[in-house]
């Protein structure tokens, strides 16, 4: 199970929001409708194609709750990518983005991708944030937009796999370092390092000699 | 504070003569660090602090503690006198109880009583002081930032002992320190190794049951580190750095599934499997004590990984990783392998015993692997023989049983290749067998053996009705020559006449496990005689000793599986005879106490507790795992059994009541059946009822909602109404208060222009006038000055002298020009 590259992921967002479903849906395709509180912190993994590149996805599932803030705080800095999740049918799960997202920024690097998501969309008729105003709140603060049903697992695999890709063109752009494991972003342990199209193909030469011996 | 002030003074008696003592000597260095102004009189001060504070620990803890704490945030510049504190603080709050310190003690003992109390604990009382600040942890994990060695490694030193005498304080302090744990990770990439390896200490005691902070390390990429310097440092090869390596990744693994699951993601399990590679040479180089030390961490890792505590999932996953890199091939090879100390080998076979447990590939695997002896054979029936020889060691001997019970666990296929060698065949056996290995520990002289081999017998038998049968059929001759029993006869029998507690319980789970669910085991078992007697016997006795009433227990459990699965083919022991034997001979209630007490029983819960069969001494194997597991499910099932047969008994008695009664329990019957239908009926109304109250109340949402959003629109239009008037009000009074103000305004100002234009065009012909007026008269004035000139050149002509400014002007112009 060799891939090009590792990115690590976290998931945020207030206490029963569906995180957990999420990650379960991604992991294991499946759906649990009722799910324990998460404690402190979850791990789940997947591999994914992108640009016919092998791409391996760790994920750390969050606890919501505010007891565990302090501790999931630790995540954001090792992460490449953050899922950001709200609830579309409870109002205050999307008044406190803009808290979830000052924290996020604060804590991460600058370069961290933070896909938004509204999650439950199964749940039309419960509705009480409209797809635009989620779509309004994604442009103003630069982040991508997508509703999801981790029962019904609508656009689940593809939240996942447009962070990943939003990911992957920032390398492409040279803008992650991506020699600094502290990224969430690591290079596979049988990437070529000769490749032509990637920019940064010297420095993956030497990380990769570094995770052999 | 003024405890310890008290304490000291009882410690050190009043002071002798001129001599200072220590603890004057430590007031007076106190007293300059906090009043010195020159940072060298205090950096003094506290390097002979730090001198004092093992032998003194007591005098500097007491008085110096705040004023080491305000240097280290006020002099947090100078890299030696932080380093001097940082020394001092960790002396004072150390676990251990220095040398120095006991001589102090033993010059002073002659006053003290509760003195030994005072020096155990008091490292843990100063770092209690500490620690009452959070923010002190926080000011020693920023020195951790600092690179200066002077610092950085004391400050290590220091949260180290810390996290000794208070972990669970420390722990919840770091874990919510921003960034905490990242700054003790970031140790690990330390290039001076001495600070690295005590990080690696650091971070063993952080980690100890802490699930967050465990997996926020893992997180900040521990297993990748630690790989890394477990092959710096030369793999199992290397010294105790390697050792500390696997015990930390040890601690991040034990009982935290999320890690595990990471550990198993991120393809660890590969880096881990070449390790277990003996190199071809070791027979001569030999078993190092650390090699030892660093492949017994290795093999505990890898059954942290599987251990069967974890949830199943996860456990398969690692089970099918460790088969697809060779790490099960290693671990066999090792098995097989010369010169491996006894517990590697010993902790090895538990090891492949938890990597095959429940994986049919994985016991496949092994069931296939052949011993290089001569001739070759299967690695179990090796294994096995060591298990019934008394001369192993017992630990071995135990790891054996659980590896076999970890190969039949959940393997219908290995369950019946065992039973299979002991069933009578045309073929002729070359070679020993397992079966054959196993009936002959079953009934030999070692009580050991027998119950090893009835424990791993029974787990051929563990939810598999085929193999009951099977083993049913199996016949064993005990003496050559002499006439073949039946082997479940030849148990009931051995029960009997065997003297041996451990022999018997042995037998007895066996038997237990046949014929739980099986009513011809039961049948046989009735046949056998004497052997419900036995267990009459043993089930009534009112006395016992030492762990005898496991085995009174246990037959009375026996009996409960007679009962409940009975097919009554047996006139004299069907199920009504034997449970009226039950009550008549033992009594419901010591029959119930008898199970009650098997279920209490210590050993009981030690064994129910995991799978692996453990005991310091060989005495203490009496209860087995699997058995406890059948005995928790049956107890029910017994007093069930039991139950039923006494209403039945009860039912009997119907028949003898007077007719009066019977007519009356009729009549109760009819009314019970009515009462019944009504109840039947009201529910179905109740159920009608509810779910109409449920549509009712749906309706009633969807109306207040449709209501809600009519009085919003409402609301919203009414505003908009509002809003639209007020506009329009507003914008005609402007309107009208504009335009007449301006009109007049405009007319009062077109007069005034027109005023002032008049008045304009007026002054302008006067001006045309005045000017006409200045023009004639300049001409005027140019005659009169034509003619002036005129008369004045007569006048010199007429030789008349004109003396005046003007020509003598116009001389001195010509001589200049």
């Amino acid at each position: 199970m060799s891939y090009a590259y590792l990115f690590k992921y976290i998931i945020i967002g207030d206490t029963g929001v569906g995180k957990s479903c999420l990650l379960l849906q991604f992991t294991d395709k499946r759906f649990q409708p009722v799910h324990d509180l998460t404690i402190g912190v979850e791990f789940g993994a997947r591999m994914i194609t992108i640009d016919s590149k092998q791409i391996k996805l760790q994920i750390w599932d969050t606890a919501g709750q505010e007891a565990f803030r302090s501790i999931t705080r630790s995540y954001y800095r090792g992460a490449a990518g953050a899922l950001l999740v709200y609830d579309i049918t409870r109002r205050e799960t999307f008044n406190h983005l803009t808290t979830w997202l000052d924290d996020a920024r604060q804590h991460s690097n600058s370069n961290m991708v933070i896909m938004l998501i509204g999650n439950k969309s199964d749940l039309e008729s419960r509705r009480e944030v409209k797809k635009e105003e989620g779509e309004a709140f994604a442009r103003e603060h630069g982040l991508v937009f997508m509703e999801t049903s981790a029962k019904t697992a609508a656009n689940v695999e593809e939240a996942f796999i447009n962070t990943a890709k939003e990911i992957y063109e920032k390398i492409q752009e040279g803008v992650f370092d991506i020699n600094n494991e502290a990224n969430g972003i690591k290079i596979g342990p049988q990437h070529s390092p000769t490749n032509p199209s990637l920019p940064g193909a010297g420095g993956a030469g030497g990380s990769q000699g570094s995770g052999c011996c | 504070m003024d405890y310890f002030r008290s304490g000291l003074k009882s410690v050190l008696g009043p002071p002798p003569g001129n001599q200072p003592t220590g603890a004057e000597t430590v007031e007076r260095l106190v007293s300059r660090v906090s009043t010195s102004t020159l940072l060298e009189d205090r950096r003094d001060a506290c390097r002979a602090l730090r001198a004092l504070s093992k032998k003194f620990r007591l005098e500097v803890g007491a008085q110096g503690m705040d004023v080491l704490r305000q240097v280290l945030e006020l002099d947090r510049s100078d890299c030696e006198i932080v380093g001097y504190c940082l020394d001092t603080l960790c002396n004072i709050t150390a676990k251990q109880t220095f040398e120095e310190e006991i001589d102090n003690a033993v010059n002073n003992v002659q006053l003290n009583v509760g003195e030994d109390f005072t020096e155990t604990f008091v490292g843990e009382q100063f770092t209690e002081m500490f620690l009452k600040n959070p923010e002190n942890v926080n000011l020693v994990l920023s020195f951790m930032e600092e690179y200066d060695f002077r610092v950085r490694w004391p400050a290590v030193k220091l949260m180290t002992s810390l996290i000794l005498s208070k972990p669970k304080v420390v722990q919840d302090i770091i874990l919510v320190s921003p960034m905490g744990v990242s700054k003790l990770m970031d140790l690990l990439l330390e290039n001076r190794e001495v600070i690295r390896n005590d990080a690696l200490l650091l971070l063993i005691n952080l980690t100890k049951s802490n699930a967050n902070i465990q997996k926020i390390v893992a997180f900040e990429n521990a297993f990748d580190r630690l790989f890394d310097v477990i092959n710096d440092e030369g793999g199992t090869d290397g010294g105790i750095v390697v050792e500390d390596c696997f015990l930390l990744l040890l601690n991040l693994l034990r009982n935290n599934t999320s890690n595990i699951h990471f550990f198993k993601e991120g393809s660890y399990i590969q880096k881990l499997a070449p390790m277990f590679t003996l190199p071809p040479n070791l027979e001569e180089i030999g078993w190092s004590p650390q090699k030892v030390s660093n492949f017994h961490c290795m093999l505990l890792l890898v059954r942290t990984l599987v251990s069967p505590n974890n949830p199943a999932q996860v456990v398969a996953a690692c089970q099918k990783a460790m088969r697809n890199t060779n790490l099960l091939e290693a671990l066999t090879d090792i098995l097989m392998a010369a010169g491996v100390p006894a517990n590697i080998l010993t902790e090895t076979i538990n090891t492949v015993g938890e990597v095959i447990r429940g994986n049919l590939t994985n016991q496949e695997y092994f069931s296939n692997v052949q011993a290089p002896s001569n001739p070759p054979r299967p690695v179990i029936v090796v294994l096995l023989m060591s298990m019934v020889n008394e001369k192993q060691p017992l630990t071995l001997r135990c790891a054996v049983l659980y590896c076999f019970q970890c190969y039949l666990f959940k393997n219908e296929i290995g369950q019946q290749t065992v039973v299979h060698t002991l069933l009578p065949s045309n073929e002729a056996v070359a070679s020993v067998t397992t079966g054959q290995l196993l009936c002959s520990g079953l009934f030999g002289n070692d009580a050991l053996s027998n119950w090893f081999s009835a424990v791993a017998l029974s787990h051929c038998l563990v939810d598999n009705p085929a193999q009951k049968e099977q083993l049913l059929r199996v016949l064993v001759a005990t003496k050559a020559g002499a006439q073949p029993f039946g082997l479940l006869q030849q148990c009931a029998v051995f029960l009997q006449r065997t003297a041996r507690l451990q022999s018997k319980l042995g037998v007895l789970m066996l038997l237990a496990q046949w014929m739980a669910h099986s009513q011809q085991a039961v049948k046989v078992f009735l046949g056998v005689s004497g052997a419900m007697a036995f267990l009459t016997a043993q089930a009534s006795a009112s006395e016992y000793d030492d762990n005898e009433e496991l085995l009174q227990g246990l037959c009375a459990f026996l009996m409960g599986l007679c009962v409940a699965f009975n097919d009554n083919s047996e006139p004299n022991y069907s199920k009504e005879n034997l449970s009226q034997l039950i009550e008549k001979r033992v009594g419901i209630e010591t029959y119930c106490r008898k199970l009650s007490e098997v279920s209490h029983h210590e050993v009981y819960a030690l064994a129910a507790k995991q799978p692996q069969p453990r005991a310091k001494h060989s005495g203490d194997l009496l209860l087995e795992y699997e058995f406890c597991q059948l005995f928790k499910s049956m107890e029910g099932v017994i007093y069930q059994a039991l139950g039923r047969q006494r209403d039945l008994f009860s039912g009997i008695s119907e028949l003898s009541l007077s007719e009066h009664e019977n007519a009356l329990l009729v009549q109760y019957k009819e009314l019970i059946r009515e009462q019944d239908k009504q109840i039947q009926e009201l529910a179905a109304n109740m159920g009608a009822c509810k779910m109409r109250c449920k549509e009712l109340e749906a309706q009633l949402d969807d109306l207040q909602e449709t209501n809600k959003q009519l009085v919003d629109q409402n609301t919203l239009l009414r505003a908009q109404l509002a809003a639209n008037s007020s506009n329009i009000a507003i914008q005609d009074r402007h309107l009208d208060l504009s335009s007449p103000p301006n009109d007049s305004e405009n007319s009062d100002l077109l007069e005034k222009i027109r005023k002032l234009e008049s008045d304009n065009a007026t002054k302008a012909a006067d001006l045309d006038r005045i000017r006409k007026d200045q023009d004639d008269l300049l001409e005027l004035l140019t005659d009169q000055d034509v003619k002036l000139n005129s008369f004045k050149d007569r006048l010199k002509e007429l030789g008349e002298n004109v003396d005046d400014g003007e020509s003598d002007n116009n001389s001195v112009e010509s001589e200049n020009s």
